[in-house]
């Protein structure tokens, strides 16, 4: 059975719950409050929540400010839109060190009906580029609402935490933690490690459930900090099997595969498949499972890729 | 100020003269904002913080803190050398008074906005000048941020426009018309006066403009005007 919960619920059940505990949590939104999932804390804690309208330049600087006075602003928007602001990302939040939290949702395909104008497929290898920019990117709804409170209360710095919509398969139990900066081996395995991120990493795990049935032993790792990307591990993990596959909701160009393949080839030059939405832009569609099937994203199809060249 | 233009003219004969057309016009604004402005806030007990948002008058910010005795005259030739902290577009935390990094035109009132906002939520005196010249209003973000700090009331938040009439390639009306300028900002929600290019009369129209409440404030510095 697949349950599948909601990436901007859980970030809105985040920012409520530091909300109470940490004073200087500002909140800022481009006028997206109802979907990216702040309004329930502009609800709670109007005086600490911005609604800027539809300028997301605004936002980002606006975050900055509030930042170098001290605060520790969240500026929510869609992924896609949130780019609109790459320069002042890039030249006054990153530039400066300001401890300005950013947080894409509806990344990916998950803006189904929206379609290629809606869906960010190229945020990764953007933010991978920005010097002093953490990038993380939660698999499930219960990593979301550990990392997005350790984004908050631990992390000091600018960071990218780039989210879903309703498109979160539960992969992990409530016991489980996260770190920024890490990333976690679910499954061991001795002839293929799968590589996944964001909600690819339970089809992933199905793809590895589907390899088995085949007799081919596939490990799954849940890279949820692209970067820093922990270089040591990954070469470690990297080295139980004999394919290195990614998996990733993402342009296959500067994303989880680039950044692996990065690694790999000065660390342990491996044999290696990067699965992902093949350098072309998304679609508008009635369900997110037809937009997975579409550019070959389902577990069904990852696993058969991965046959071809095991 | 003969200091400063002596530091300036100095300068230049040593080829350092960077964006000078652009430090020169902005030299008043910055003597008046760093040199009385902000001294005159900490003895009534206010925070005032200013930003440069046309870093390319940089070097003029640079002289006037070096007259001020904040930068040492010899260090000024340090300027846009390699690992110098007189960077060619001034950089945060580099050099006092610097609160942000600038450099890429029409962010400085966004951020001044934000100041402003974590002032109100921190109970906070603080006021925020943001120095822009009048080729950046071509930017966008600009008017993002003005609508901002007029739908929040920002009355903390002070602009002072280099109106010199120039930009990059030439005069701003033949490029990107900037007239009615003082009605642009009014259309905005904004309270505009305009003021000749002289120190005195800047740092004078400044500290009058902390009596009007409830809107934020623009100031057009334009050579020649009467103070409106």
């Amino acid at each position: 059975m697949v349950l599948v919960e909601s990436y901007r619920r859980a970030f809105s059940e985040a920012l409520l719950d530091v909300g109470s505990r940490n004073r200087d949590l500002v909140v800022l939104d481009a006028d997206t409050a109802r979907s990216t999932g702040t309004l329930a804390f502009a609800k709670k804690y109007p005086e600490r929540f911005i609604n800027i309208g539809i300028s997301e330049q605004d936002l980002v600087d606006t975050a900055a400010g509030l930042a170098i006075a001290g605060k520790t602003p969240v500026a929510a928007a869609f992924s896609m839109f949130m780019l609109r602001a790459f320069e002042q990302i890039r030249n006054t939040v990153a530039r400066d060190s300001l401890n300005v939290k950013l947080v894409g949702t509806h990344s990916g395909l998950s803006a189904v009906i929206d379609g290629a104008s809606h869906q960010s497929l190229e945020d990764l290898a953007v933010y991978r580029a920005i010097p002093n920019m953490t990038v993380v990117s939660p698999a499930d709804a219960i990593a979301t609402r550990i990392l997005v409170s350790r984004a908050i209360e631990e992390h000091r710095g600018p960071l990218y935490m780039r989210l879903g919509r309703d498109n979160a398969f539960r992969v992990y139990d409530d016991s489980e933690d996260f770190r920024i900066g890490g990333f976690r081996v679910i499954r061991d395995g001795s002839d293929v490690m799968i590589l996944g991120i964001g909600p690819m990493v339970w089809v992933s795990l199905q793809a590895s459930e589907m390899l088995k049935a085949k007799g081919i032993d596939a490990g799954v790792v849940d890279v949820y900090t692209i970067k820093p990307l922990d270089r040591r591990g990954i070469v470690k993990v990297a080295s139980r099997a004999g394919l290195v596959v990614t998996v990733e909701e993402h342009n296959i160009i500067g994303g989880l595969g680039s950044a692996i393949a990065e690694v790999l080839a000065e660390e342990k030059p491996s044999k290696m498949l990067r699965i992902g939405v093949n350098d072309s832009f998304g679609s508008s569609a009635r369900s997110y499972d037809e937009l997975l099937e579409f550019f070959g994203l389902t577990p069904k199809a990852v696993a058969k890729r991965i046959l071809e060249v095991v | 100020m003969e200091k400063a233009k002596q530091i300036m003219a100095r300068l230049a004969e040593k080829g350092i003269s960077w964006h000078m057309a652009s430090s020169k016009s902005a030299l008043n604004i910055i003597a008046a904002v760093y040199g009385l402005w902000i001294p005159i806030g900490t003895g009534k007990g206010i925070e005032r913080l200013a930003i440069l948002s046309k870093g390319h008058a940089s070097l003029a910010l640079y002289t006037w803190l070096a007259v001020m005795g904040i930068l040492g005259e010899e260090e000024l030739e340090s300027f846009s050398r390699v690992g110098s902290r007189l960077q060619a577009h001034p950089v945060a935390e580099a050099v006092p008074g610097v609160i942000a990094s600038t450099g890429s035109l029409g962010q400085g009132l966004s951020i001044a906005n934000g100041l402003a906002l974590a002032g109100r939520i921190d109970g906070v005196a603080r006021e925020v000048v943001v120095i822009m010249g009048d080729g950046e209003l071509d930017e966008g973000q600009v008017w993002e941020a003005a609508s901002t700090a007029s739908s929040n009331k920002l009355d903390n938040v002070i602009v002072v426009i280099d109106r010199n009439g120039l930009q990059h390639t030439g005069p701003t009306e033949t490029i990107k018309r900037k007239e009615p300028l003082a009605e642009r900002w009014k259309a905005f929600g904004w309270h505009v006066v305009e003021v000749d290019n002289d120190a005195v009369k800047i740092a004078e129209t400044l500290e009058r403009l902390s009596q009007v409440k409830g809107k934020p404030k623009a100031v057009i510095v334009r050579k020649g005007a009467n103070t409106s």
